[in-house]
């Protein structure tokens, strides 16, 4: 039993020990390099320097402002694709010959470089958080309605014969069975639109030199701020990681089991 | 072990030696011993099968053999060569699906020539041979996917004997196939064999299939598994599925039933209880 | 629906008798009235929608000046690169990682997570290795192409029957042969879409990269038409692009499907 005990800790504890420790030995040697003078300064500046701005930035760059900016224009992407994207692909399940003829379209704008018409989004909306939002939305509208569509055609044709059975009116048909069976597929589409969503609105910040994190790159870059700029991409990325662990972690704990 | 001791004596005329092989796992419910002291030896042009119930170590047996799993008790030699790791000597044909689906039927039973380094238009020479002799003759750019199980695995023969192997080792190759297939196919297997001489050593549960095709029989005990008894098979050669009404036919699979009932149902009564807990 | 299926077993143009296509047809015609209406009367976005001529005459004048092609060529060049560079280097770690449990488990979750960030923000830590021309928007094709293309890699090598390596290895091929000759041929659909996905974010990557800093390529063009603000031609350009990559896309998929029809299975 105790075998069996060590033998878990190995099996969990030894690769996460192995990721990790890989990364601090990186560190370590990119410092030793700087220092040596293999690796110049003024490129790649010393880790420890990094790690130093890191409390620099958080305070001096006004961080919470900028994330509660990037925040808001996720959410409210996040809101549109999850309400637009749902119900478009509902209206589009009820109407099969539009399904049939618009789908495909769905999906080619879902592989397309939409992000490129940032600067078309900026004639439109000008440089204003809107600008951010709808970029979000673009990117994340496409995986809500394919995946709405999914999980709606898939439900298993014996769930509803046995509402058929029971009588229930189409409304009832759809609530109580329909959109319950579909739900789980339907949460997989809202994460991964709300995963586009993030990268495209964190990418235009940076792209248009406008509002929250992205920007903050952008500005610490343009004063030549090496250790700064540094220090604020790892920022971007760490909060970007915990983002998708926890819409990750809500994902799982909102599915029903099964 | 008295049974044992009888059956365990080595030809020393034999090509492929398996001498005194023990094999144990580590499962969750503690050591397991899948081959115990197995012995057992294969003239040249001899075709040997081992028989035994589900869970009697033979699959282990075949891998070992192969050269395909590493730190066992004992040794297996081929003509006086320690075998560590695949012999160049020996050509595994596999019970489970193993074609490439990305390559050709000719393709396919070109790979261990292509292997070997052989030039293009030579390998593919000897390739259609094999496949001619196997009765695939215009498949040869058909597709796995394209072909029934039965023509899979004899893509899969062909493959092994275009290693020209000294000695075939097969583990239940006809196990995915239904019974008409598998009679047909031991007919061409039992041909393909009588015509090249080759040494065989067969691995299955199906004891039509043994006695059809084996010069002897060797049954296994069910866990651990051990040599329970070798049978001679004394049935004209050439042979042919149509064996299989003859009286003495009938007579040998009845034997080897007796031997193998035993241990069969001892599995499973072993796999009820398993199942139970 | 038991009418459609007697469509599409005999797929026509007949407008009259495939309902899918006469509502695809009339959207698109319903767009482009719209569209013109609104650009004709001036009411909405006055600037932002340009009239269809505009657009049309902008896309065939762009589609006939070779400074197009020339940046078309500097992009595609980059894009190759970079998808030369981060491919390879994917299908490398890909194939590592697939190949060790242990490695796996150590080093995926950092992939796994990376690969979906926003890679547009390293492009200033890019500009300062690579420099502001060329080297730095294929370092950033580079980068996004290679996560999608080694996530795969490692699942795809996971994912092959362990028969077929036992076959290899019964037929003693060594290390290179067993990479050629059976893992990667066996993982030859995992990787083609992993080059798939690949090829969309390096083009994404790159473009992104030259419409933030550079004087060439179609990135450069689109964000100069931003700049001029010349419309017609920032759409011409846009409608050329997602030609461009569908048509990409269209082509990778249709090299991993090769096989397939050969083999005439599904």
């Amino acid at each position: 039993m105790s075998a069996a005990v060590q033998h878990r800790l190995i099996e969990r504890w030894l690769p996460a020990l192995l990721g990790f420790g890989t990364l601090i030995v990186f560190l370590v040697a990119v410092e030793v390099l700087i220092r040596v003078g293999l690796i110049n300064r003024y490129i790649v500046p010393l880790p420890t320097q990094i790690a130093a701005a890191f409390g620099r930035v958080v305070v001096d760059e006004d961080i919470v402002g900028r994330f509660r900016l990037t925040f808001i224009e996720s959410f409210a992407a996040g809101a549109m694709i999850t309400i637009i994207g749902v119900l478009v692909g509902m209206l589009l399940y009820r109407f099969p010959l539009w399904r049939r003829a618009t789908e495909t379209w769905v999906a080619a704008l879902a592989s397309a470089p939409t992000v490129l018409m940032y600067p078309l989004f900026l004639v439109i909306f000008g440089r204003s958080a809107w600008t951010i939002i709808m970029m979000g939305f673009v990117a994340g509208f496409p995986p809500v309605v394919l995946k709405t569509i999914e999980g709606l055609v898939t439900t298993r044709s014996v769930l509803v014969n046995v509402g058929r059975s029971l009588n229930l009116s189409s409304v009832q048909l759809f609530t109580k069975i329909l959109f319950p069976a579909a739900l789980p597929t339907i949460f997989t589409g809202v994460r991964l639109g709300l995963i586009f969503t993030l990268i495209n609105v964190v990418g235009v910040e940076f792209l248009i030199n406008f509002g929250g994190l992205g920007q903050l790159i952008n500005d610490l870059a343009e004063r030549y701020d090496l250790p700064g700029t540094y220090a604020a991409i790892f920022f971007v990325i760490l909060v970007s990681i915990l983002f998708f662990i926890a819409i990750e972690k809500a994902e799982r704990w909102l599915r029903p089991a099964g | 072990m008295s049974q044992v001791a009888s059956v365990g004596a080595q030809g020393s005329d034999g090509i492929l030696v398996v001498d005194d092989i023990v094999k144990r796992f580590e499962t969750a419910e503690g050591p397991l011993t899948a081959v115990d002291h197995v012995s057992l030896s294969v003239k040249p042009g001899e075709f040997l099968a081992v028989i035994g119930p589900s869970g009697c170590g033979k699959s282990t047996l075949f891998n070992i053999v192969g050269g395909l799993v590493d730190s066992y008790e004992g040794t297996v030699t081929v003509a006086g060569d320690r075998v560590r790791g695949p012999h160049p000597a020996i050509g595994m044909v596999f019970q489970e699906e193993s074609t490439f689906p990305w390559r050709s039927v000719i393709d396919n039973v070109a790979f261990p020539l292509e292997i070997t380094g052989m030039r293009k238009t030579e390998r593919l020479e000897r390739a259609s041979h094999f496949i001619s002799l196997v009765g695939l003759d215009g498949f040869e750019r058909r597709y796995p996917a394209e072909l029934s199980g039965g023509m899979r695995q004899r893509v899969s023969i062909a493959r092994t004997l275009a290693s020209e192997p000294k000695i075939l080792l097969m583990d239940e190759p006809f196990a995915a196939l239904d019974e008409q297939t598998r009679l047909l196919l031991g007919d061409k297997v039992l041909q393909i064999q009588q015509e090249l001489q080759q040494t065989t050593l067969l691995i299955t549960h199906n004891i039509t299939e043994a006695v059809q095709l084996a010069d002897r029989i060797l049954v296994m005990t069910y866990r651990p598994g051990r040599v329970k008894r070798i049978v001679d098979i004394d049935l004209p050669r050439p042979r042919s599925s149509e064996i299989v009404s003859s009286e003495a036919f009938g007579h040998y699979v009845a034997q080897i039933w007796g031997d193998l009932r035993e241990e069969a149902s001892r599995g499973m009564r072993d796999e009820e209880t398993r199942r139970k807990a | 629906m038991a009418e459609t299926g007697r469509l599409s077993a005999a797929p026509s143009f007949n407008l009259r008798a495939d309902p899918v296509l006469a509502l695809r047809v009339a959207i698109i015609i319903a767009v482009l009235v719209l569209w013109q209406a609104v650009a004709a009367s001036g009411l909405l976005y006055r600037d932002v929608v340009p009239s269809l001529f505009a657009i049309g005459g902008a896309l065939v004048k762009l589609l006939t000046s070779p400074e197009y092609y020339r940046n078309l060529g500097v992009t595609a060049g980059e894009v190759g690169a970079a998808l030369l560079i981060g491919g390879l280097s994917g299908l490398v770690v890909g194939l590592i990682l697939g190949g060790s449990r242990l490695l796996a488990r150590a080093y995926e979750p950092y992939l796994y997570y990376l690969g979906p960030t926003p890679k547009i923000i390293f492009f200033p830590i890019m500009i300062m290795w690579f420099g502001v021309g060329p080297g730095s928007k294929v370092a950033m094709g580079a980068i996004s192409c290679f996560f999608p293309i080694a996530l795969s890699a490692a699942a795809g090598m996971r994912q092959i029957e362990p028969i077929l390596i036992r076959v290899g290895k019964s037929f003693r091929a060594n290390t290179w042969q067993m990479v050629s000759k059976i893992y990667l041929p066996a993982m030859r659909h995992p990787i083609i879409n992993g080059v798939r996905l690949g090829l969309g974010v390096a083009i994404i990557g790159t473009l992104l990269a030259e419409t933030k800093l550079s004087n060439q390529g179609l990135g450069f063009l689109i964000i100069q038409a931003y700049s001029l603000f010349d419309m017609p031609r920032m759409y011409a350009m846009l409608i050329a692009l997602f030609m461009i990559a569908i048509a990409a896309n269209a082509v990778v998929g249709w090299v991993g499907n090769l096989d397939r029809v050969k083999a005439g299975a599904s």
